[in-house]
């Protein structure tokens, strides 16, 4: 409440003059001669972080090798803006608090009865109970698990509990150290070093930052060699930040994380509880949400290699099948066995418009939905949702009528002008992809009648009239509005939480430009990230 | 006190059977100074989307009244009935569905937060503690759980799918994976005394250091994030409890239960999963791990599509229809219905199970079923459906359909009138200038 409320304030504050001032301190072509943060004036609060389910799993596998799904015995991540990491979501409970028990029992009783990690981490045997081995083990298991050197208080309080518990046997007190690390807010939250009561933003620390760069670029904690530049201060300059991202940017981590952020930005994420009336859609079948993900992970993860630029994602016709997918779609086989990156037909296909995930979640059960298709276009596209429906308005789709092809289905939202005053900007985007079923299969037959795609972009900086979702897709494509609401979602999910104030404005200004300049793309735009004032410092905190 | 030897069958994922011995870790190592007081049982259903208040509504007095179409299901139990008519379920903040299921046991607006609701300003938590929470605290129940929320495909982890509040801000998530449920709340019944109090002396250790790690950390930061903190830190401590908790069991209707493998986010295994849920939640009543349960089905603006019933649609949508829509009366009317079916078969198994002093579960029990809407094509909750069942051993005269349409009475009242009805002297209940005391004539 109280940093909803200040932010709202500043919000309240930044009057235009405030404004084009932030703006004009914002290089937007991502060059600064001095290596300052960017973006410095007027910071928002940052608030503190929890691990997703998705960094859990992540994280407790590389520390102590257990598999990463046991993240999802955690309760579900609270989920807003579409995201999972929204900090003002979060809530606790004895159920959050039993399961992070039980996973931290057995990642402590893997780690401990693995000889070799337990060297690697300490350089000695700790499982045989060696006084000064244990208290090598504890700083050095601590330094990754917490993300920094422990305070002299902190390695006593779990030598205490080593002591108190290594019995029978050290392993024993060994697994109960580990176990209660992982339970510890250094390890679940993000706590970092907070200026209490200052007046001005204050420079991150290293290992700060080294575990923000981290999260934000790999979906999970701090390797060795990161901790290692964090603690020589190599994350200090502009450079060596720098420096560091790129190499982070080269690990397939960053692809598993853009994967992660561009399936719940596109709304995919659900694809694997989506089911279709069986009567109508005869070949849906229980495989079929689980390909559909496949799909869209190995399209993403290979834009993502190949240059993830804005037009890959709106534009590219091709994707990822293997026989029994291919066959679904109606596509001949793909050579070779298993997923195989296969080019489609251009005047058909384009990129994340014409997956079938995105497609099947965007419908209805039994019929497709140029409403959910034009709205998920607003709102998640060009970040301006549409009102909802007044509340005295009875809404309900039109019941399916097998004579009846969709556009004249949904006739009544341009008959009536009360819906249409909301409905002309989300149906007429939406018709463009009626060549896609609500199995996002193609068909060029609705009940009987040749489809009929043709559509409108209004209200836009791309207006154009629309036949088809690659005419779509180029226009969107070319679109300012566009990049920047991509630089929003991205700004949304690498902050965990929404923009709100001038120092926002201008940081998702200066992403969008990092998206769109020649030779920009979503690497870049990860890239300028780190350069903000939003990542490389923390505004003062309220007492 | 009777030892058990009941053997359960527990199946994993790949469907074997594995035959696990019941151990007796059951026998008392103290008796609870309050096992001598009446025991006392709350247990709340809900389900979404509103009903139809022209197939709901008895007809008929208060005393002398016939069913309506949505609760023929229940008329074996119509003399264990309270049927609750014409309140006005208070909310506030955020949308219809948000702020109906949100206010719906807490009798408490949301926060302002970043859920954004259709039509309405972006919303959070409730702003204070669900019914139930008020009750585990005044009966203060000495067993392991203070509550146990269990759901059936209760979805996405926001203010839509959250109906219990420990205290605000602090939803209560529940459980909608019945194998997670017997993991959790019934593996220490067959752990090895022995076994089990050593890991329990080991665990106390581990989550003394933790809590210690939480005060460290909370000190450092600013009170924004201090909040959370403690937060987090009063959880560990109610795991801590539940460790010093002795397993009292002198029941011998308690037995370890059986967890049959159900994918349970299919939507075809919705009853499936409930009736697994409905298992789960009266034996650990049977087994007094708790006195005080949910079950939530699905959640607000569920899209469950009863096809078991024949009806492909989602019920949400079917729930924006007309009511002039022939075919969606007909379908919102079979799926409350079912819901119905579904509450006399939890009264079933309350009935059918005996509790430790003589009589069944049922009779030291209240059972009240809610909805977050009164109407879904309104999202109007003026007149939302309460259905009551037993009296908890306690001064509720059942067997009643009380109608207080046109008295402009809020919820609140009734949420009163429940606490009385478990002999909890309050006055007051959620925000208090929606609530003037208890309905008048219930109690």
């Amino acid at each position: 409440m109280t940093l909803e409320s200040a932010g709202f304030a500043r919000r309240a504050s930044v009057g235009a003059a405030a404004l084009l001032v932030a703006l004009g301190a914002c290089k937007g072509d991502g060059t600064t001669t001095n290596g300052a943060p960017l973006c410095a004036a007027d910071p928002a609060p940052a608030p503190l972080r929890r691990m997703t389910r998705f960094e859990y799993g992540r994280t407790i596998a590389d520390l102590t090798g257990v598999a990463a799904t046991v993240a999802e015995t955690l309760p579900p991540d609270e989920e807003t803006m579409d995201f999972d990491d929204i900090a003002s979501a979060y809530s606790v409970s004895s159920l959050h608090a039993a399961r992070y028990l039980d996973v931290a029992e057995q990642a402590g009783a893997a780690l401990a009865a693995d000889t070799a990690r337990l060297m690697a981490l300490a350089g000695c045997d700790p499982s045989g109970g060696d006084a000064a081995c244990v208290a090598a083990f504890v700083p050095a298991f601590g330094r990754r698990a917490w993300r920094r050197a422990l305070t002299a208080d902190e390695q006593a309080a779990m030598m205490q509990l080593y002591a108190d518990t290594a019995s029978p046997g050290p392993t024993d007190g060994l697994s109960a150290v580990i176990a209660a690390m992982l339970q510890a807010p250094q390890f679940l939250y993000r706590p970092e070093p907070a200026a209490v009561g200052a007046t001005a933003p204050a420079p991150l620390d290293g290992p700060a930052l080294a575990t923000r760069l981290a999260f934000m670029l790999t979906g999970a904690a701090p390797d060795d060699a990161l901790l290692a530049d964090a603690e020589a201060g190599m994350l200090d300059t502009e450079g060596g930040l720098l420096a560091a991202t790129d190499r982070l940017l080269a690990d397939d981590r960053a692809a598993d994380l853009f994967v992660h952020f561009a399936t719940e930005w596109w709304e995919v994420e659900s694809i694997g509880s989506v089911d279709k009336n069986r009567t109508l859609y005869r070949t849906w079948t229980d495989a079929t949400p689980g390909a559909l993900a496949t799909e869209t992970q190995m399209f993403l993860a290979d834009a993502w290699r190949t240059g993830p630029t804005l037009a890959t994602l709106l534009t590219a016709p091709v994707t990822f099948a293997d026989a029994s997918l291919a066959a679904y779609y109606g596509l001949p086989a793909p050579a070779g066995t298993g997923y195989q990156r296969i080019a489609l037909d251009p005047t058909r296909a384009a990129g994340m418009l014409t997956q079938g995930s995105f497609l099947a979640v965007h419908a209805k059960a039994d019929q497709t939905s140029p409403v959910l298709r034009g709205k998920f276009v607003r709102a998640q596209l060009f970040c301006t949702p549409p009102q909802p429906p007044p509340p005295t308005i009875v809404v309900s789709p039109p019941v399916v009528d097998p004579t009846l092809p969709t556009r004249q289905r949904f006739a009544q939202h341009t008959a009536n002008p009360m819906c249409a005053s909301c409905h002309l900007y989300m149906d007429p985007i939406g018709f463009a992809f009626e060549h896609y079923d609500a199995g996002g299969r193609w068909r060029d037959t609705d009940a009987d009648m040749p489809v009929d795609a043709t559509g409108t972009l209004a209200g836009t900086d791309v207006d154009a009239p629309l036949d088809g979702v690659p005419s779509l897709a180029t226009r969107l494509a070319q679109s300012a509005e566009v990049a920047q609401c991509a630089a929003t979602q991205w700004f949304r999910y690498a902050f965990g939480r929404s923009e709100q104030s001038a120092g926002d404005t201008c940081a998702i200004a200066s992403l969008a430009s990092a998206l769109t300049a020649p030779g920009g793309d979503f690497k870049q735009m990860v890239r300028q990230t780190v350069r903000m004032a939003a990542f490389r410092t923390l505004p003062p905190v309220t007492p | 006190m009777k030892r058990l030897s009941r053997r359960t069958i527990l199946r994993g994922a790949g469907g074997a059977a594995i035959a696990l011995p019941w151990l007796e870790a059951m026998r008392p190592r103290r008796a609870r100074a309050a096992a001598t007081a009446p025991v006392k049982r709350f247990v709340v259903m809900f389900s979404a989307n509103g009903t139809l208040p022209t197939q709901w509504t008895p007809t008929g007095s208060e005393t002398s009244f016939t069913l309506s179409p949505i609760l023929t299901p229940l008329a074996a139990h119509q003399a264990d009935l309270v049927i609750v008519q014409g309140l006005y379920q208070q909310g506030a903040g955020g949308d219809g569905h948000q702020n109906g299921i949100g206010g719906m046991l807490t009798g408490s607006p949301l926060n302002p937060g970043p859920f954004a609701g259709v039509g309405a300003p972006p919303a959070g938590w409730a702003t204070g503690p669900s019914i139930d929470q008020r009750i585990a605290e005044a009966l203060a129940v000495p067993t392991p759980y203070r509550s146990l929320e269990l759901g059936v495909q209760v979805g996405a982890a926001d203010n839509w799918g959250r109906m219990i509040y420990q205290a605000a801000n602090q939803p209560l998530p529940p459980t909608d994976d019945p194998a997670a449920v017997y993991d959790g709340v019934f593996t220490d019944l067959h752990t090895d005394p022995a076994v089990l109090a050593r890991l329990r002396a080991r665990r106390q250790s581990i989550l003394d250091a933790v809590g210690a790690e939480y005060t460290r950390i909370s000190g450092q930061l600013g009170s924004a994030d201090r909040q959370r903190l403690d937060a987090h830190l009063q959880a560990v401590r109610e795991v801590e409890v539940r460790l010093t908790t002795d397993l009292v069991q002198n029941n011998p209707a308690c037995h370890d239960p059986t967890v049959t493998a159900v994918a349970a986010q299919a939507n075809d295994s919705f009853p499936a999963v409930g009736a697994l849920q409905m298992d789960l939640l009266t034996m650990a009543l049977a087994c007094d791990l708790t006195r005080v349960a949910s079950l939530q089905w699905s959640r607000s603006v569920s899209q469950v599509r009863f096809t078991w019933l024949g009806i492909p649609d989602g019920h949400h949508d079917l729930s924006h229809r007309s009511d002039t829509d022939t075919d969606a009366v007909n379908k919102l009317t079979q799926i409350n219905t079912w819901y119905a079916q579904q509450m006399a078969g939890l009264i079933d198994r309350l009935k059918n199970t005996p509790d430790a002093n003589g009589g069944t579960l049922f009779d030291n029990t209240i059972v009240l079923w809610c909805n977050e809407l009164a109407k879904g094509n309104t999202h109007s909750r003026q007149d939302a459906p309460y259905v009551l069942a037993g009296n908890g051993g306690g001064p509720l005269q059942t067997g009643r359909f009380v109608s207080y349409e046109g008295q402009s009475l809020p919820h609140n009242n009734l949420m009163v009138s429940l606490l009385n009805a478990l002999d909890i002297p309050d006055t007051t209940f959620g925000k208090p200038d929606w609530c003037n005391g208890p309905l008048p004539g219930l109690v």
